[in-house]
């Protein structure tokens, strides 16, 4: 198994305060930070707080990142994710209070399936799913991370994130079902 | 790799087999030879569904939420610039200026001393035992 990190020595130069890494690592890592928080939160504004957040924390870990423990990015992914879950909980706790307004996310009846819609069918199928289930197929889906590293950030068995997935995407193909050819 | 494994890998990871966990794609990629049209079969629903799910596009990043989340990167560590830089520096220009006036005191001092030694070890080497008993001008 390959245990060499890539960030590594962008992080090393991040931590001495090299300016270059710093974008560089940004670049890097920014995009899909933000992705993931997007897809677990459905949010814009709670996904870029996230984001922000996510990266606050990266930048304090920088000076004193131990190599060979973690990989960055998976690091990178469990910090988002362990946020993405306290704004969840958070929701959860106000939604028992304040039932969130329904939006009907169909298309347009004047306009058809545009790839605006499809995407919004998704967002809404998404956010139908079980935490667990979204997660699942955010990481190995959207972030494209390999079964054995999403099994470790979720801290499953591999056995048990193939169910996940399993599930998940059979509720989706039943949300999508009027979108999905076969 | 049997049929309903590779059944169950597309369900689960989708119709593209780059994305199946890489112990098993030789092994799919070997049934997909010897079985085209299983495969074939197989793999479209799943790929049909992430062809979907791929519409949902990413979040894009805005030019604050980029500026913002580097302007919070540590820094380097600052030169010694600045007030506390220009102490530092003068401070170590005093030093160096003490060091050399203490070394010119003490230099001036010990060639005073070397220079009276060298005096009465020219007297000893010339049959005098005090420079004192030398009379300057007197004959034998």
């Amino acid at each position: 198994m390959d245990l060499g990190d890539p960030d590594e020595a962008l992080l090393a130069r991040v931590g001495e305060g090299d300016p270059a890494a710093v974008r560089a690592l940004v670049a890097r890592k920014l995009p899909r930070v933000l992705a993931l928080a997007g897809r677990m939160l459905g949010d814009p504004a709670e996904a870029e707080d996230v984001a922000q957040e996510t990266f606050v924390r990266a930048w304090k870990q920088a000076r004193d990142w131990r190599p060979g423990v973690a990989k960055f990015d998976t690091w990178l992914h469990r910090v988002a994710l362990n946020l993405c879950y306290d704004r969840l909980r958070r929701r959860r706790e106000v939604a028992t209070e304040t039932p969130p307004e329904l939006v009907d996310e169909g298309p347009a009846p004047d306009r058809g399936l545009q790839a605006r819609d499809v995407g919004l069918r998704v967002a809404s199928a998404m956010r139908g799913l079980p935490d667990r289930q979204r997660e699942a197929v955010s990481l190995c889906h959207y972030q494209e991370l390999s079964n054995i590293e999403a099994a470790a950030l979720m801290g499953v068995s591999v056995d048990a994130l193939e169910s996940l997935l399993a599930r998940g995407r059979r509720a989706l193909r039943a949300a999508l079902s009027d979108m999905v050819e076969n | 790799m049997t049929r309903e494994r590779f059944e169950d890998l597309a369900e689960i990871y989708g119709g593209d087999i780059a994305r199946w966990p890489a112990a098993e794609r030789d092994a799919a990629a070997l049934l997909m030879a010897a079985e085209p049209e299983f495969a074939k079969a197989a793999l479209a629903a799943p790929a049909d569904l992430d062809a979907v799910l791929d519409a949902w596009a990413p979040m894009a990043v805005s030019h604050q939420l980029r500026e913002a989340v580097i302007a919070a990167a540590p820094s380097a560590r600052p030169a010694r610039g600045g007030v506390r830089g220009w102490f530092w520096r003068a401070g170590l220009g005093a030093g160096l200026a003490a060091a050399c006036a203490a070394g010119l005191v003490v230099g001036v001092r010990l060639s005073d001393v070397v220079v009276q030694q060298d005096d009465t070890v020219s007297a000893v080497l010339s049959g005098y035992d005090d420079l004192s008993d030398v009379v300057i001008g007197e004959g034998a």
